[in-house]
């Protein structure tokens, strides 16, 4: 059943048309066009979907599109401002942390979770955060890199400045 | 991969969603994080006519706190309760035990509820809701019951949740404070796989005797198992090498583990024993 419905999306209030049984990744690509957030396995294993609605976490691969009527979703195209990279993107660039790219929108998306929890978050911290995000080029150790470097710049910048 | 038709009732209210759920009989179900009912739909295990989501009813998300017990809404996700300070305060091994699911996405997603109606043995929750005698708040057309969790569950995947009812809460009577805990949680391969070994123990000890054990486990059998001889063994013990070795013995032989690809029933017996052993062996310290 065809539905429109109205929501946030990286601050930007929408109305897309849906199908009721759509989910939040195919509001994102199919019906906005938005093609930056990408569906991997689509059973919630890979991390590839992962954007934020209302603050929190969500697979969107698993999220009902029309549970997000009224809600707030932030992609991976809401990372960036006035067409300054978020420093965690800077330092995945920097550091290279980057093979085919396809799960790079859902690992940004889970280290912007991270440092929200722990502005200077502990090596267990970052993997943990980061263990629901499969890289199958098996880029992990400058994916690491990348995000301890985007914590030590964020938090405060004391401990940078200090190092 | 994408979902077949179905179609989607937003309840915003329990009455609303029962009234659905008799509606629809056997062909609706009840979706509230969706990270279990969405890729089962996904992989055509279960094909319902009717999704009725609860995540729009007041008040189903509320952790509350009375003196006594905690009250945890069906609603309340897996971070939600694991990051909750009242939670963290005074149920820390439900605490420790949230916070341990999956990653953090999925926990920010799946919903206290939807964990237990899922039925689950290799998982973290139950296992500390049983060694904590939880109470589930099940509601049904006609009435509300009580279910004490030791008996809701039932079987391979199976609750006690009868057709037409929806679990609203689960009352969790406060861990008596000064008692030892710990939740173990042995995974064979990577930190977000469901537990090979979910082992929950709350230890009231005192000068070196075990007054009273309490221990479960997730992951060993077809559903999650209070260990009630290995508890009984270790209640009154002094808290010895032979008492402690005694009472995993005792862990190993009264589960009757799962045989599957995760390991063989053998193995899942081999770590329990094993991690009896140890987790009583780093308490008693």
């Amino acid at each position: 059943m065809r539905k429109t419905i109205g929501l946030e999306v990286n601050g930007r209030r929408e109305e897309v048309e849906i199908e009721s049984h759509w989910t939040l990744v195919q509001l994102l690509r199919d019906g906005l066009q938005m093609l930056g957030t990408e569906e991997g396995c689509g059973e919630g294993s890979c991390g590839s979907c992962t954007v934020t609605v209302d603050g929190e976490l969500v697979r969107s691969c698993l999220y009902l599109a029309i549970r997000a009527e009224g809600r707030s979703v932030l992609t991976v195209e809401g990372l960036a401002r006035d067409g300054e990279l978020d420093p965690v993107q800077r330092a995945f660039v920097e550091h290279g942390a980057v093979q085919c790219g396809f799960c790079t929108p859902g690992f940004l998306m889970s280290t912007k979770a991270l440092l929200r929890d722990h502005a200077d978050p502990t090596d267990d911290e970052i993997r943990e955060y980061l263990s629901g995000n499969f890289c199958r080029c098996g880029g992990y150790t400058l994916i690491l890199a990348a995000v301890r470097d985007a914590a030590g710049g964020s938090a405060t910048g004391g401990a940078a400045a200090e190092g | 991969m994408n979902l077949k038709p179905f179609e989607y009732v937003e309840a915003t209210s329990l009455d609303d969603a029962l009234k659905a759920l008799d509606a629809y009989g056997d062909e609706a179900r009840i979706v509230a994080g969706g990270t279990v009912v969405v890729p089962l739909m996904k992989m055509r295990m279960v094909q319902p006519e009717a999704l009725v989501s609860l995540t729009r009813v007041e008040g189903l998300a509320d952790v509350r706190g009375d003196g006594e017990r905690i009250t945890i809404g069906a609603l309340a996700t897996h971070r939600a309760v694991s990051t909750s300070p009242l939670v963290r305060d005074r149920l820390p091994l439900l605490a420790e035990a949230c916070g341990r699911v999956a990653s953090p996405v999925i926990r920010s997603m799946g919903t206290i509820g939807g964990n237990l109606c899922y039925g689950e043995s290799a998982s973290d929750p139950p296992s500390a809701m049983l060694v904590l005698g939880a109470r589930v708040h099940v509601r049904g057309p006609e009435e509300e019951r009580v279910v004490p969790v030791e008996d809701f569950f039932v079987g391979y995947y199976e609750t006690a949740i009868g057709e037409g009812e929806i679990l609203t809460h689960v009352e969790v009577p406060l861990q008596p404070e000064g008692a030892r805990w710990r939740y173990l949680k042995w995974t064979p391969r990577a930190r977000e796989d469901k537990p090979l070994v979910g082992l929950a123990v709350l230890l009231d000890v005192e000068d070196g005797t075990c007054r009273e054990a309490r221990m479960a486990v997730g992951g060993v059998a077809d559903r999650p198992v209070l260990l009630a001889g290995a508890s009984a063994a270790l209640s009154g013990a002094t808290l010895d090498d032979a008492a402690i070795a005694d009472a995993a013995e005792v862990a190993a032989d009264e589960v009757d583990p799962v045989d599957d690809l995760q390991a063989s029933a053998g193995y899942r017996r081999d770590m329990l024993r094993v991690w009896v052993r140890r987790v009583l062996d780093q308490l008693r310290a």
